[in-house]
């Protein structure tokens, strides 16, 4: 699986130099560790959570967990791989505890009938729309359909992790990025694209 | 094979199908031109939402490319822990436990610690009373530890929902068992000599007159109230002028500018007042406790006298101890006290020699706060310990709430924000709670409103140091560093505070932004709800 890339450049054998020496209370190492991945782990808090100010406290709380929890990594498993674990755990965690859940969300996708778009439509509002304006639309979204989105788009989480985080069922990922989109694309067209959805069952 | 639909060629792209689903559509994309069209348009809104999702179209912030400095260090724990413990007990046997032994000796006997915090209860309807409000507190505490216990487990809004409904049930539960007849006058109010209101008596009005009889409390909220008649409960008092010129069988409890006392009052005294007098006929049979600015007391008091006043003249009766912080006082020639008499005054007091005293005055004289010396080791002393005590207060806060702590500390960024609304809240919120203690039912709302607000002053210092320390020294990543930061940013701000006339201010600032960022904190925390109820 392909992890987002970090600032700089260590290698597997650097990496568990640097994570020896961390576990072993080097401070100068766990600098270097943070230096390391704290702008990889803000660019994603800042796409996972709705403000800025949001993800700057969430990748120092994020920090303060990693160092507490080190212990438990095992390092058979790329640490990458751990590390936005727990970075998508504290992300969601935190939107939860703020009862942004969306708990009636779940039982409205799975009656929910979805319309199939217009394959030129769909085409047209990606030519219309750069990223600025995705980023934006990201921000308006609900959050368990964003945190969706980016764990699968921009973290590349299988369905499996993404279930584990979002703590729903595995067949459930599935609807809930298909829901993602059909909400990220209502957004933006109601932002001045010209997408539109054809009726369910009038296109395949 | 059917058109499949757009979840199935979804899972197609994300390689989800299982190896004969999968096979079922790759052959009937080869040869449907529309399931085609939607494959392609699905895989390309992928690369694009990937695309947009990695673009790096906003910097990263300088402080979080810095690497973290070590955490705290055991020795700064300890001084710490030492300074704070050293400063919670000066504070203790400084100030709270003289102050409650104090009132003890005046007659409240039935008090403890947290009764005294809540004399508000007291006034409002007496001990009886004040165990109710003790109950609701402690429910109410027991309510919001059950919403942080459940807070993982239920959604919030249901916790709060059930924890808030209990507290008006609570509330709504405690007045049904009294009736009160409530009267308005327009403007004014008079209850006729030979009347009498066999329940509480409420009465809004310019002018109140109570001629006649009232067999329970009476209670009032006018400009001016003159009770001529016989209550036999408490009177309570919100007016600018009080006048008591008959029996009243309870308690009087009065927040007025002038109380002018010639009955009788069957219990105790409270008042909280600007010019107090009890003439030479005016008898009380139980305590008398004031805070005033002008005091002459001229009648018969048979329990103890605790009195915070500007200016204190004695020339009555005092059948028990007598207790006096006073900027001036006079004791006349008529003068009896029967008891102790201690007194701390700013000037010396002036007592007749004709005053019968049943032993000798303990009389201290207290020095003006600004004549404390800067040059005083114990003064720096002081100082340090009350630096000790807040760090204490935000090292619970962070390990209580550390979320909550960071998002406040976080807040003073937003300067301007946070300086309207704490100057907002500063002004606006005790104001909107006096106002809510004037309802009937309110009054647990606004005293406890009183309490947070009071809490969150002391805590502004903490956020505000806690902000000022990550300023100086860069973001922390532990525990032990962000308390390292939040201990230099309050010793910083004590040190300013400690200069004379601007040190005022710097503190005043102070509490502005740090009341404001715990405002902008609590509604960062709201504002999520609000969203979802509009999508609801």
């Amino acid at each position: 699986m392909e992890r987002r890339k970090t600032t700089g450049d260590m290698s597997a054998a650097e990496l568990a130099d640097v994570l020896a020496q961390v576990r072993a209370g080097d401070a100068e190492a766990w600098g270097e560790l943070y230096g390391q991945y704290a702008p990889a782990i803000f660019r994603f808090c800042r796409r996972a959570l709705p403000t800025r100010e949001d993800a700057e406290d969430a990748t120092t709380e994020i920090f303060m967990k990693v160092r507490q929890k080190l212990g438990t990594y095992d390092s058979s498993r790329p640490f990458t791989a751990w590390l936005y674990k727990v970075a998508s755990n504290h992300c969601w965690d935190l939107l939860r505890r703020r009862r942004i859940r969306q708990d009636l969300e779940t039982g409205d996708l799975e009656t929910l009938p979805l319309e199939h778009p217009d394959p030129d439509q769909l085409e047209q509002l990606q030519t219309e729309h750069d990223s600025k304006h995705v980023r934006a639309g990201l921000a308006k979204m609900p959050d368990r359909a964003r945190m969706a989105l980016v764990l699968r788009y921009y973290s590349d989480m299988s369905y499996d992790e993404i279930a584990d985080t979002l703590g729903v069922r595995r067949a459930f990922v599935g609807v809930l990025l298909l829901r993602a989109r059909h909400q990220l694309r209502e957004i933006l067209a109601e932002g001045g694209g010209g997408m539109r959805t054809a009726a369910a069952g009038g296109k395949p | 094979m059917n058109h499949f639909d757009e979840m199935t060629a979804l899972l197609y792209l994300e390689q989800q199908l299982d190896t004969a689903h999968a096979q079922e559509v790759r052959g009937h994309v080869a040869t449907c031109n529309d399931c085609r069209n939607l494959l392609r348009a699905l895989e390309l809104e992928g690369v694009w939402l990937r695309q947009s999702l990695e673009a790096d179209d906003e910097s990263v912030p300088a402080h979080l490319v810095q690497a973290p400095e070590r955490g705290g260090t055991p020795w700064g724990w300890l001084s710490a822990f030492g300074l704070g413990a050293g400063g919670a007990y000066t504070m203790w046997s400084g100030f709270v436990e003289p102050w409650r032994a104090q009132a003890a000796q005046s007659g409240f006997t039935q008090g403890n610690l947290l009764t005294m915090l809540f004399f508000s209860g007291a006034f409002w309807k007496g001990w009886d009373a004040m165990r109710s409000l003790t109950e609701f507190l402690a429910l109410a505490t027991l309510g919001v530890l059950v919403i942080w216990l459940l807070r993982r487990h239920l959604r919030r809004t249901t916790a709060f929902a059930v924890v808030m409904g209990a507290m008006v049930m609570a509330l709504a539960l405690a007045p049904a068992g009294q009736a009160a007849e409530i009267k308005h006058g327009n403007p004014n109010y008079t209850l006729a000599a030979g009347e009498v209101i066999h329940t509480d008596l409420i009465v809004s009005a310019d002018a109140a007159r109570i001629d006649g009889d009232v067999d329970g409390d009476l209670i009032t909220f006018s400009r001016s109230v003159t009770v001529n008649g016989h209550i036999k409960g408490d009177v309570i008092s919100f007016s600018e002028e009080l006048h008591v010129n008959g029996i009243v069988d309870g308690n009087v409890r009065a927040f007025v500018k002038e109380f002018q006392l010639n009955g009788t009052v069957g219990r105790n005294v409270m008042s909280w007042v600007g010019d107090m007098n009890t003439d030479e006929k005016s008898v009380v049979n139980g305590t008398m406790t004031l805070g005033a600015g002008d005091c002459t007391l001229n009648g018969k008091l048979v329990g103890d006298l605790l009195s915070f006043s500007g200016s204190l003249e004695l020339d009555g009766s005092l059948g028990r101890n007598v207790m006096v912080r006073a900027g001036h006082l006079r004791v006349g020639p008529k003068a009896v006290v029967a008891g102790e008499f201690k007194a701390q005054v700013r000037k010396p007091a002036d007592i007749s020699p004709d005053a019968k005293l049943a032993s000798p005055p303990v009389i201290s004289i207290v020095e003006h706060d600004s004549d404390k010396s800067y040059s005083s080791p114990r003064y720096y002393w002081h100082q340090t310990l009350l630096w000790g005590a807040s760090f204490i207060f935000g090292l619970v806060m962070l390990l209580l709430m550390p979320g909550f702590f960071f998002d406040a500390a976080g807040a003073c960024k937003r300067t301007v924000p946070a300086f309207g609304f704490g100057i907002l809240f500063l002004f606006a919120l005790p104001i909107v709670a006096i106002i809510v203690c004037f309802t009937i039912v309110g009054i647990g709302v606004g005293i406890t409103s009183l309490m947070l607000w009071a809490i969150a002053l002391y805590a502004a210092q903490v956020v505000v140091g806690a902000w000022l320390g990550d300023r100086l020294l860069g973001p922390s990543t532990g525990v032990g560093a962000a308390l390292g930061r939040m201990a230099l940013g309050l010793l910083i701000l004590r040190a300013i505070g400690l200069v004379p006339h601007l040190g005022f201010w710097i503190n005043f600032l102070v509490i502005c932004l740090g009341l404001g960022a715990i405002v902008l904190a609590i509604y960062r925390y709201m504002r999520p709800n609000l969203q979802a109820a509009a999508v609801v």
